[in-house]
């Protein structure tokens, strides 16, 4: 799509170029109707609603991001949209989960604070190394014999991937909502308090940590593609895989390293999933996922710094949007579900993705 | 070597054996095969699992044996016996040693029930039985290797296989077999045998039958649908439960009292439901269809997710019903008879899977179908042929739509009910697994996918938990094994294999 517009020299009216612009004006017509309507007529919300949705969609956008990264990171270098992703997530925050336990269990979990820390760095451990061997597993199986086949086919495998390990969990852990264990230092109900307006906003620790983390994660999965050798392998295999082999990189190695890394992405994702939203189930990873991959495409997919913000954007339009547009919080997936279809017809290539030729776009 | 693959075959097959008990599927058999041959437990059929598995175990670690001799294949046999062994031994122990400390283990691992424990532990002590479970698996494994080697070494495959060969040639060789078979009215005589069957089945089904078959015959309707979207045009829609939403609301809406009393007659109605949902198909084709591949499957699935979410709000409860959905949905009337039993419905779908099959085929061999698989094979070069892929893609996609806006009709006026619930994301998900299974592009091969697929586990309730789990990993054999289905069509399987051979993407 973007090629031919590079290659047109003038600009000339098309039907895509009317629907585009029909669909535009609808859609800021609503908003702008939706946002008149809620901040000057009716005025529901005061200063520490407002302070408590952006909070907790930071939040939110801040594990976004964290899953984005994965996506962002197999799809730059293998074009394909890994559907299992968000069930790596999910069964990293079972592992967490069982690690918490068990050293609940033992009474290790809440001993004094060096041993609290020392469970939630257990459980992140724990969770990571999980979702990195289910992830490379992944790879093998249901991926790598399908690499030269159309892309429908993987996409197809990845599909049944995902389908089979949502009802593992089921059937293995059951269907019941499990509650995580936390530290008593890290309960979810505490944080610091601000008072703003006539409201008070509390701002969790688990929140902060979240965020914080997400933060340092992706600060290192940039320096790790950027600056090291595995990172300089994965960006030349995204490049084209026929040249990097005939440059001497491992393809296969170098991809299986990309969903590995993938991997430990998603399952501390799960695990700061379970910490801060507090329950896990076989169903836990599955709209995450699909909200991360609508993060890592509005912020151009195959993009780091692009997964970090579509992420944060993401989860603040979901938290504040309802509220904004005075539509009810259950409709909140159909908001971001929206975002991906705007972001598709206007600009493909997201907030900061480069331009793709339109065999990857 | 031998020693290290075979002790790779083995550790492998624990793992697997393990999963197993974990997922519940050896306590599952054991109940069936209990209940089959009226046993007094489910303990034997338990084990017929564990051991059928270290027994495959055993075979597997036979097979990777170089020097085939009868003391390498034992030994081979008896390495994965021991590496398998380990794995459940340990696990037996440590399972029958937590729950004799009175830790509930089912509370993590619900299928680990007390008495599936007890099944697998034969000895009082943890360590006994992690003892006895390996020795039995290690027996079980060298005896899986030894047979499959003596299998090999004096052929009885060969003569089983040869029995059964020479006992269809017999019978192919008698004079009124070959004189029946070989007559040309054979074919024409046995299709015209099979309609009249179908024609008259409804009348001596009864209610049950006709009720589950009525439901494969409507996931046949909408695989025929989405095997033209997927099949023909090969665009992944992952959003297609949504059509099928809108057949069945439009039709509730539409014909029953409670939120809007316009109680329309069910004949019009089929006719507004399936040319709404292709128009909705249209509008939401003209934004996303641009888009290649992996990004339409994910704006489909969004797509089915807004409408179901929109249908279940409180937003759309005035107008649609919410989240309770709309009850007394009419059925068909024809000179006022009433319409609207399962027989009845069994020959609506059968009218709707002919009328179905009938466009299919025609659309199929013309100047359309060859458009699609030109587009399918590769876009670029059927857009400088001349081809509007555009127009080609929206095409598909509203005669698909229109397709699951038939059934969505038959199917909320069968129920006399339609909510949220019926349209969830696994009833795509449903769709996209009978047609890529039974074969994309291939008429046959979706008919017998829905039958397998949908028909199966209403007959086999036992197994319907396992279902979506088969469903998936069912996929990724498929992709990786048999990408054209089980009964592909001609083109499609000639275009995988060619693809898979030399395609850089």
């Amino acid at each position: 799509m973007t090629g031919a517009a590079l290659a047109r020299p003038k600009f000339r009216i098309t039907s895509g170029f009317l629907i585009r612009l029909f669909i535009g004006i609808v859609v800021l017509l609503y908003v702008g109707w939706r946002l008149y309507n809620v901040l000057v007529v009716e005025q529901v919300y005061g200063l520490d609603s407002w302070a408590r949705f952006a909070i907790s969609g930071v939040i939110l956008g801040a594990v976004y991001a964290v899953i984005a990264l994965g996506y962002t990171l197999v799809y730059g270098i293998l074009f394909m949209i890994n559907f299992a992703h968000g069930d790596v997530m999910m069964l990293g925050a079972f592992a967490g989960y069982f690690t918490l336990e068990t050293l609940n269990g033992s009474g290790f979990l809440n001993r004094n604070l060096v041993s609290s820390v020392v469970s939630i760095v257990a459980a992140f451990a724990v969770g990571m190394v999980v979702s990195t061997v289910l992830a490379i597993l992944l790879e093998r199986i249901a991926y790598r014999p399908l690499r030269r086949a159309p892309r429908l086919v993987p996409l197809i495998s990845a599909i049944g991937a995902s389908l089979f390990l949502q009802n593992v969990a089921q059937l293995v852990f059951g269907p019941a909502r499990h509650t995580y264990a936390n530290p008593e230092v890290m309960k979810r109900n505490i944080g610091w308090s601000l008072m703003l307006g006539d409201g008070e906003v509390l701002i969790t620790y688990t929140g902060v940590f979240t965020f914080v983390l997400s933060v340092l994660l992706m600060i290192g999965l940039y320096v790790l593609v950027q600056r090291t050798k595995m990172g300089t392998a994965m960006r030349a295999v995204a490049e084209d895989k026929e040249a990097a082999a005939l440059m001497g990189v491992d393809v296969d190695r170098t991809i299986g390293n990309t969903f590995a890394i993938s991997g430990a992405l998603a399952g501390a994702a799960g695990v700061m999933w379970g910490l801060h939203m507090g329950i896990v189930y076989h169903f836990v990873g599955f709209v995450p996922g699909l909200k991360a991959f609508v993060a890592a495409v509005l912020g151009g997919i195959g993009n780091i710094p692009g997964a970090m913000l579509g992420g944060l954007a993401l989860g603040i339009m979901e938290a504040l949007g309802p509220a904004a547009l005075g539509i009810p919080f259950q409709l909140k997936d159909v908001l971001a579900f929206s975002i991906l279809v705007l972001v598709l017809v206007f600009r493909p290539t997201g907030l900061l993705g480069e331009v793709l030729a339109e065999k990857r776009a | 070597m031998n020693l290290r693959s075979s002790i790779r075959a083995g550790f492998l097959s624990g793992f697997i054996n393990l999963f197993v008990v974990l997922l519940g599927l050896t306590t599952l058999l054991g109940g069936l095969i209990q209940g089959w041959f009226d046993l007094s437990s489910g303990v034997a059929g338990a084990w017929f699992l564990i051991l059928g598995i270290a027994f495959w175990g055993g075979t597997a670690a036979a097979r990777s044996v170089i020097d085939k001799r009868w003391s390498s294949i034992s030994s081979s046999g008896l390495f994965a016996g021991v590496a398998h062994g380990f794995i459940m031994g340990t696990s037996v122990m440590g399972l029958r040693g937590l729950v004799d400390h009175g830790v509930e283990v089912r509370k993590w691992l619900v299928q680990l029930t007390p008495s599936a424990v007890d099944a697998l532990s034969v000895g009082s002590t943890p360590f006994v039985c992690g003892v006895i479970m390996f020795a039995i698996i290690a027996g079980a494994s060298i005896a899986g290797a030894l047979i499959s080697f003596a299998a090999e070494k004096y052929e009885w495959g060969a003569s089983v296989r040869g029995f059964f060969s020479s006992a269809r040639d017999r019978m192919m060789a008698w004079p009124t077999t070959q004189r029946i078979s070989s007559h040309e009215r054979f074919q024409p005589a046995l299709i015209g045998i099979s309609i009249v069957l179908l024609l008259l089945a409804p009348l001596g089904l009864g209610r049950y039958w006709n009720y589950t078959l009525g439901t494969v015959g409507i996931y046949v309707i909408l695989g025929l649908g989405l095997n033209i979207v997927v099949g023909y045009a090969g665009l992944l829609d992952l959003g297609y439960v949504a059509f099928f939403a809108i057949g069945a609301y439009t039709v509730a809406l539409l014909t029953a009292p409670m939120p809007h009393a316009i109680e329309m007659s069910f004949w019009p109605v089929v006719i507004i439901g399936v040319v709404i949902a292709a128009i909705s198909g249209v509008l939401l084709g003209i934004p996303v269809l641009r888009m290649r591949g992996d990004y339409l499957a994910i704006v489909t699935l969004a797509f089915g997710e807004i409408i179901r979410i929109l249908s279940r709000s409180e937003v759309l409860a005035d107008f649609a019903g919410g989240p309770r959905g709309i009850r007394a949905v009419a059925g068909p009337r024809l000179f006022g008879l009433n319409l609207s039993s399962g027989m009845h419905f069994m020959y609506l779908i059968f009218l709707g899977i002919v009328l179905v099959v009938f466009i299919t085929n025609r659309l199929k061999h013309s100047r359309v179908g060859r458009a699609w698989a030109a587009m399918r094979e590769d876009e670029d070069v059927a857009e400088a042929m001349g081809i509007h892929t555009l127009r080609y893609k929206l095409l598909a996609f509203a005669i698909g739509a229109a397709f699951a806006g038939l059934s969505g009709v038959i199917f909320a006026s069968r129920n006399k009910f339609t909510g949220p619930e019926d349209f969830t994301l696994m009833v795509s998900i449903n769709v996209l697994c009978l047609v890529i299974i039974g074969g994309m592009g291939s008429t046959p091969g979706v008919i017998a996918g829905a039958l397998v697929l949908k028909g199966l586990p209403e007959i086999l309730r036992e197994l319907d938990d396992y279902r979506m789990l088969v469903f998936g990993a069912l996929l990724v054999l498929m992709m990786i094994v048999r990408p054209e289905g089980i009964w592909p069509s001609a083109r499609r399987k000639m275009e995988l294999h060619e693809e898979l051979g030399h395609h850089s993407d």
